[in-house]
């Protein structure tokens, strides 16, 4: 059953256009000129329960304004959202009992407050019977480690403990949908790790639904099988990682070594990709050309000391979706 | 559908978060331990201050007829003492949360948000109300205030209260207009001169020229510092304390119900901005 539907979900913001100089302000005060932005455009999806699902999108694709329609912060300017069965902007505070939610940049936590009050405070607040409390917290100060700064005010944390702190406040009151707003962003290999694993564990021990954005891919391919990509308020893919990765990952990377340096490099069915002395990157379409004949054109062409291969990550696939736009196959329908 | 039934119902009203929410702002408060000395330390230097105005004033004959040396003393002691609680801004957490954008972490909480800035700021002025003890016995032991009856103290208690609510809004207003302006710093001085001049906590109003007096009372100020001043000195006689408690409800309510109308403007304006 899906635990939540959004559909033609739109939002479009005023803002106030600005001119630059103080005749601008000047101007600002007497006639206001508006400017309307579509941060979110007609998206659709649908995520069943238990579901762990990567949003992903380049700044400022609309991705922070969707999690906060879900999280009931912000009205859509239209379309309909429903989360676990309530439409969050009119009940904000039933929905906001459904769901947890980690910013990574901004903290949830009492800033004065050592950890272990804030978690009280929580449990005040979610009204968490005393018994699940301390069950939970155990269980989650056994997973991320908590035990060491328990006591600490939140304003003395490192990053990485104050985000794992976050992640168990978010979960504290067993909430069905746990929304992650970059939950990664600037933390260290460690720390990293210590959330995904997190993630996982509350994603399949407890059936918690989880939506994560995210720039790092690293946590795409570790988490979340499904991805939906967003770009200028539009979904552009939803559907499996791995068929983004066949569907989109159908270019891959020759990588030269000349013998010596070449005038110019053309070979017929592949572009160049950059070029740095000796080395030469190709690119070319493993559908129209084997790396067989292309290394035999090369070598028709250039006498060359070396080559090797490279197949697209889930890096270069995003990255080039994002500079071009989602151009193969049909925008996928969720699965 | 079949969320649409189960949707109706409302989350029930429970007050233990907003109890909470208070008595972590006291244990805040209790952290900036400084604090307390540099209270009492600087209430005692200014009623000491005040007495010298007066008793200056009064040997030079400038007395008003309604109170004599000691009473204004008294006057001043005890809105000093007030002040102590009243002087504090108790939901500036809303305006800077609103400069830092971390308000939106509050709306994500199943919490009535407005109840939580007052249960905040209710816990930081019982805190602070601590203090009243050591302040009132020196009022007391030092400066001989004069005590009341009992009927008269609590009629002074009970307006104090009504006094303290109409700051509260006062307060509150201020802080919800960061919603739209986000710096209010210079409204707020502003707003602190007024009360400072009109509500009666330096310069007792019946000592302002009659014209100026109308329009005074016009005026919230001289429900949160005059009235319960007044009626502690006995210049309000308990024949009017209706009469003085009635209008300073008055005032509570216009607040409150501007407050509301206020927070729900400026709330939508985050909800349709995104903070």
């Amino acid at each position: 059953m899906a635990i939540i539907e959004a559909t033609d979900l739109t939002k479009v913001f005023r803002r106030i256009v600005r001119r630059p100089g103080i005749g601008g302000a000047v101007r600002a005060l007497f006639s206001r000129e508006y400017e309307d932005k579509v941060a979110v455009d007609g998206v659709n999806f649908t995520l069943a329960e238990g579901e762990l699902v990567g949003y992903l999108g380049p700044n400022g694709a609309g991705k922070s304004t969707t999690i906060k329609i879900l999280t009931g912060i912000l009205v859509p300017t239209s379309g309909s959202v429903r989360v676990a069965g309530v439409v969050p902007y009119q009940r904000r505070q039933e929905n906001a009992e459904n769901i947890g939610v980690v910013f990574g940049q901004r903290s949830q936590l009492y800033w004065d407050l050592p950890l272990r009050e804030s978690f009280e405070l929580l449990r005040a607040i979610y009204d968490v019977p005393r018994n699940r409390y301390l069950e939970n917290l155990a269980h989650f100060s056994a997973i991320l480690d908590l035990e060491r700064f328990f006591d600490t005010p939140v304003r003395q944390l490192s990053l990485g403990e104050r985000m794992r702190g976050d992640f168990a406040a978010a979960m504290l009151h067993d909430p069905k949908i746990v929304y992650l707003d970059e939950p990664t962003i600037g933390l260290d290999v460690v720390a990293k790790e210590a959330i995904r694993e997190f993630i996982t564990r509350v994603n399949r021990e407890r059936g918690t639904t989880v939506i994560l954005t995210t720039h790092d891919l690293a946590d795409v391919e570790r988490l979340t099988p499904r991805v939906i990509l967003i770009d200028e308020g539009r979904v552009i893919f939803d559907g499996a990682l791995e068929r983004l990765r066949t569907e989109y990952g159908t270019h891959r990377t020759l990588v030269v070594t000349f013998a010596e340096a070449p005038i110019e490099i053309d070979v017929p069915g592949a572009e160049l990709e950059g070029r740095e002395g000796l080395v030469a990157r190709l690119r070319f379409d493993r559908r129209l050309l084997s790396a067989e004949a292309l290394i035999r054109r090369v070598m028709e062409r250039y006498p060359i000391s070396d080559v090797s291969i490279i197949e697209p990550d889930i890096d270069t696939i995003v990255r080039r979706i994002y500079v071009e736009g989602y151009q193969h196959g049909p925008v996928g329908t969720p699965s | 559908m079949i969320g649409t039934a189960e949707g109706r119902r409302r989350p029930r009203f429970r007050l233990e978060p907003y109890v909470e929410f208070a008595r972590t702002a006291m244990a805040r408060e209790a952290t900036y331990r400084f604090d307390v000395f540099t209270t009492i330390g600087s209430f005692v230097v200014r009623v000491y201050l005040l007495r010298m105005v007066w008793t200056a004033l009064y040997a030079h004959n400038a007395a008003p007829h309604e109170l004599s040396r000691h009473a204004i003393i008294t006057y001043s002691a005890v809105a000093l003492l007030m002040g102590i609680v009243m002087d504090i801004d108790q939901t500036r957490a809303l305006k800077d949360k609103l400069h830092d954008g971390s308000i939106a972490t509050d709306f994500l909480k199943p919490i009535i948000v407005p109840f939580y800035f007052f249960a905040d700021g209710t816990g930081e002025v019982l805190f602070h109300a601590v203090l009243l003890i050591p302040a009132t016995l020196i009022a007391l032991l030092i400066f001989h205030i004069i005590v009341p009856a009992p009927a008269v103290l609590a009629a002074f208690a009970l307006s104090f209260f009504l006094g303290y609510m109409v700051g509260f809004f006062l307060n509150f207003l201020l802080n919800c207009s960061a919603f739209w302006t986000l710096e209010i710093s210079a409204v707020q001085l502003i707003v602190t001169w007024l009360t400072d001049l009109f509500g009666g906590e330096l310069i007792p109003l019946i000592l302002f020229p009659a014209f100026l007096q109308n329009f005074i009372y016009a005026l919230p100020f001289a429900a949160m510092f005059s009235t319960p001043l007044l009626i502690y000195v006995g210049v309000i006689p308990p024949s009017r304390y209706l009469e003085s408690m009635g209008l300073q409800l008055v005032w509570i309510v216009v607040l409150a119900l501007v407050s509301t109308v206020m927070w729900r403007a400026g709330s939508r304006r985050i909800v349709v901005q995104g903070g």
